[in-house]
């Protein structure tokens, strides 16, 4: 193997929304032939390797590299479909291979819904700049023009003469051509792959048990650990009977695993008296998971507890309540609130209230990890494995570079493997116990030691003149702040604030006022699908409802003539607020759902629509619903999505129906509660989750076609599910939800 | 002592724990991993299993009661994915995450084996014990469906 010393390109990414969105893209200066043996390909033959994403072998293979983790939003899929496209190779010979952490990716951030919009035009270089290499090789061979010569389904074409070089066949050819820094992109519409539905890459590994997890490693002589935490955050052990757990069958060894600071939040360094450390707890490792969680039951553990030991769901609503009754800081302000509610017609207030929430991943939080001196090798279902090895490397004391994270496919992420606290435990323990460990968490642990979705209450008013216009509208919101939790007291109360000035219906109220406050909380918060927007939303588009109602409009005529004509908004930042966008896809949910269309008694219909992460979505639920019984049937919901660009459109639809179910649990299922600062749920019984029979039975998406950007699309669809049931339920029953989730008793006319 | 049972159609004997759950049999003792961990209470159906023919929750399951019985995991299903529940859910697109569909498509093996063309309330009847956090349960029915067509189509050609 020929000795390379890589000359690094750092190509910009023009399209980029701003510079925190850029990704480091590092194209290998010198492509080469790559003899196979300890390489990641199969075969001996040689192979063309023109950067860090793809690698052609003469057996006609495409390997292209996934530089994100698996998380079930279909990267693995739409990443490599971006590469494939420019390189004009036959997606059909494409293998797609998981990045392991290596600078040549980045920091691999997998979340925020950036993948594919901030992949998006390296990508499409990384592949043009190999298939323009794959053409000079051709073209030098043949001995003519590059002009002259074609690129199509893994061949090179010389057009006038139909000859043609398979791709496997210039791969020592091309080895020798200079990459281009700045490859000729396609046009759009001669796109094969990009826009045309292509199922997913990794259907065959998952349907076949094939597909490793993290909780799937296995390491010669790994040990397994079961850690009992405590049960109240920031509590640590103060005494257990090791001794005469260390006496039970196969187990190892027994011991205190100390607290870590996280060093981190979504891949920014965490600020001064942030709060992001992992649990204080006692290890039990043993030779298998049974004697582990057999041995674990044993235990007695004294806890240290923090003062937050008092606090409660019941103490911290009260504080919320207080809190959002009250002046709190300027998020934004326009116009005259005060003024013009005075002078409203009409006026509305209400309370809304959203619980904490757990991920609840399928697969239990794990992470397996190797420490050799000061080294440390881990196999982690993480969506930062730059993050784990920092924060491992942090709590080792050793360098980063001596942290190696292999990413595993990942058993649902949800923003919970944005957290790093699994890496930093499985390092401790495997370092203590002086061998390979694999951590499993039980559901128990999982849902009890998550970073949770803040809890809030919002306080609203809004005001309508004679015309039924909306004219005033005062949103006030308390909540414990993700951004405290992990940047620390020092940031400003905009800052901290769990809410966003562009929230609806900023610029389309002309005296609009929204406020918030921190609620001080000891729980730990975490970034949960669609963060703020996920409870947000709720009391937005619900409230809104109310306005419409109150105005005596139709729900849909209301939130079309607020949102006025189509038209570009600028918002600061060289963002602009795209209103055509907004309406086109709340008329295509309307349209395609039939909302003039009348429903028989009893059931109902209610609209939502959500907009951030560079997309656009609408969503109609129709509900069934009788008051008197208490029950609800979502029959069905109809989406539409502009997400511009939709790289895959099948996958694109994938994560909006997933994406609704995941909002329709947060509607109808789960609470997470707190008493004694220990959450109260331990697994499926009492912490619900969506189920098939509570699944609607049709959910339909409709994306609008665009050739802008791709926007963002793991995220999007959460937000307004549970609004547009809330409303639905209005519609049907008369009965207004204020609060989540949606209880039998919610229901009732009395 | 050595408990002996079949196994995807071939003896197998280990020596474990009585008391030790089949999911962990599989997963630490024999490396068979296909079988996933999701609640250890048979509530979520990650962990689903044929016992003689019937969906059972692994991780619930005693070692001592598997004694002498039939056990299929989805490794068992097919070698190379050609079991028509696993062609249909790769023809509509099912899995996200894919934690859980070992356990959805064992479930939904067991029940066309009793209902070969189940309704939309049959499904949700055998499959509301398997969750899907990433949302798929509409193209599990659909796959469901799907899968009851291609086994019915086969069926009459073979007639």
């Amino acid at each position: 193997m020929s000795a390379v010393v890589p000359r690094r390109v750092f190509l910009k990414s023009s399209a980029a929304a701003g510079a925190a969105l850029l990704v480091p893209f590092y194209l290998s200066g010198n492509p080469r032939v790559h003899k196979t043996s300890g390489s990641p390909s199969s075969d001996s033959s040689s192979s063309f390797l023109p950067n860090a994403w793809l690698e052609v072998s003469q057996d006609g293979t495409v390997k292209i590299w996934c530089g994100k983790s698996e998380i079930g939003q279909g990267v693995r899929t739409a990443l490599p479909m971006i590469v494939a496209e420019e390189l004009s190779c036959d997606w059909r010979r494409v293998q797609v291979v998981q990045a392991d952490l290596d600078p040549k990716y980045g920091d691999q951030l997998t979340g925020g819904s950036l993948s594919v919009r901030t992949s998006y035009d390296n990508l499409r270089k990384a592949g043009a700049a190999a298939r323009e290499m794959l053409i000079s090789a051709a073209a030098r061979e043949w001995y003519v023009e590059r002009s002259a010569c074609r690129a199509e389904n893994g061949s090179v074409i010389h057009l006038s003469t139909q000859k043609r070089f398979l791709y496997a066949q210039l791969v020592t050819l091309a080895a020798g051509i200079s990459p281009p820094n700045d490859p000729p992109l396609k046009n759009p519409s001669d796109f094969k792959l990009i826009g045309k539905p292509s199922r997913r890459t990794d259907s065959f590994a998952k349907v076949t048990g094939a597909a490793k997890f993290g909780l799937d490693t296995r390491l010669p002589g790994m040990f397994i650990a079961s850690v009992v935490r405590s049960p109240v955050y920031g509590g640590t052990p103060r005494h257990f009977n090791a001794d005469e757990v260390n006496s039970a069958p196969h187990v190892r060894a027994v011991f205190e695993v100390k607290s870590a600071h996280l060093t981190h939040q979504f891949g920014e360094t965490s600020g001064p008296g942030s709060r992001n450390y992992s649990c204080a707890g006692v290890a039990v490792v043993a030779d298998s998971t049974w004697a582990a969680v057999q041995a674990r039951k044993l235990l007695k553990v004294e806890w240290n507890e923090p003062p937050s030991a008092s606090e409660s769901t019941a103490s911290l609503r009260e504080k919320m309540l207080r809190l959002a009754s009250e002046p709190g800081a300027v998020i934004r302000s326009d116009g005259d609130f005060d003024k013009a509610h005075a002078s409203a017609v009409k006026k509305i207030d209400a309370v809304y209230e959203v619980p904490f929430l757990a991920h609840a991943t399928m697969e239990p939080v794990n992470c397996t990890a190797h420490v050799r001196g000061d080294s440390c090798e881990l196999w982690a279902p993480t969506q930062i494995p730059g993050a784990a090895a920092d924060a491992v490397a942090s709590a080792l004391g050793i360098p980063r570079e001596r942290v190696k994270v292999h990413v595993t496919f990942i058993g649902g992420g949800f923003g919970r493997r944005l957290i790093q606290d699994y890496a930093v435990e499985a390092a401790l323990i495997s370092r203590d116990a002086g061998a390979a460990v694999q951590v499993v968490w039980s559901r128990e642990d999982d849902i009890r030691h998550d970073f949770y979705r803040p809890a809030a209450c919002h306080v609203l008013q809004a005001g309508l003149d004679a015309q039924g216009h909306l004219v005033s509208w005062r949103h006030r919101g308390s909540s414990p702040s993700i951004e405290t939790f992990y940047n620390g007291t020092g940031i400003s109360p905009r800052a901290a604030a769990q809410v966003d000035s562009l929230d609806f219906p900023a610029l389309f109220v002309p005296n609009f006022r929204l406020e918030f406050t921190v609620a001080e909380s000891s729980m730990p918060l975490g970034y949960w699908r669609s963060v703020d927007a996920s409870g947000n939303q709720f009391v937005i588009s619900g409230f809104f409802d109310e306005a419409a109602h109150a105005a005596g409009r139709d729900p849909l005529e209301f939130l079309l003539a607020a949102l006025g004509p189509a038209r570009k908004i600028p918002v600061g930042n060289a963002e602009t607020l795209d209103v055509g966008r907004r309406r086109s896809v709340i008329q295509l949910a309307a349209q395609k759902c039939g909302w003039n269309e009348p429903l028989p008694a009893g059931r109902g219909r209610g609209i939502a629509a959500a907009f951030g992460w560079g997309s656009y979505v609408a969503q109609v639920a129709e509900v069934t619903c009788d008051g008197n019984r208490g029950t609800l049937r979502v029959d069905r919901v109809v989406c539409a999505v502009d997400c511009g660009t939709a790289v895959n459109p099948l996958g694109v639809k994938a994560q909006m129906e997933g994406a609704i179910n995941f909002g329709l649990a947060q509607a109808l299922k789960s609470t997470i509660t707190i008493s004694g600062g220990q959450v109260a749920q331990s697994n499926f019984h009492d912490y619900e989750v969506l189920r098939m029979s509570d699944a609607p039975p049709v959910i339909e998406v409709h994306i609008v076609p665009s050739a802008e950007p791709p926007g963002g699309c793991g995220e999007l669809g959460v937000p307004p599910a549970a609004p547009a049931v809330a409303n639905a339920i209005f519609a049907a029953t008369g009965k207004r939800i204020r609060r989540l989730p949606i209880r039998a008793a919610d229901l009732h006319p009395g | 002592m050595a408990i002996s049972f079949t196994l995807n159609g071939k003896p197998q004997s280990v020596d474990v724990s009585p008391d030790m759950p089949l999911l962990w049999v599989l997963r630490d003792t024999l490396n068979m991993t296909g079988t996933k961990f999701g609640c250890g209470m048979a509530l979520c159906g990650a962990c689903t299993v044929h016992i003689n023919g019937e969906a059972t929750r692994s991780c619930v399951t005693a070692i001592s009661s598997v004694a002498g019985k039939k056990v299929t995991t989805i490794e068992g299903l097919s070698a190379d994915g050609s079991h028509p529940v696993q062609q249909a859910w790769m023809e509509e697109d099912v899995p996200q995450c894919g934690y859980c569909q070992s356990g959805q498509i064992m479930s939904a093996v067991a029940l066309l084996s009793k209902k070969p063309n189940p309704t939309d309330a049959d499904i949700d009847d055998a499959m509301s014990g398997n969750i899907c956090r990433c949302g798929t349960y509409q193209r599990i029915r659909k796959a469901i469906h799907r899968a009851a067509s291609m086994q019915t189509g086969k069926a009459k050609s073979a007639a």
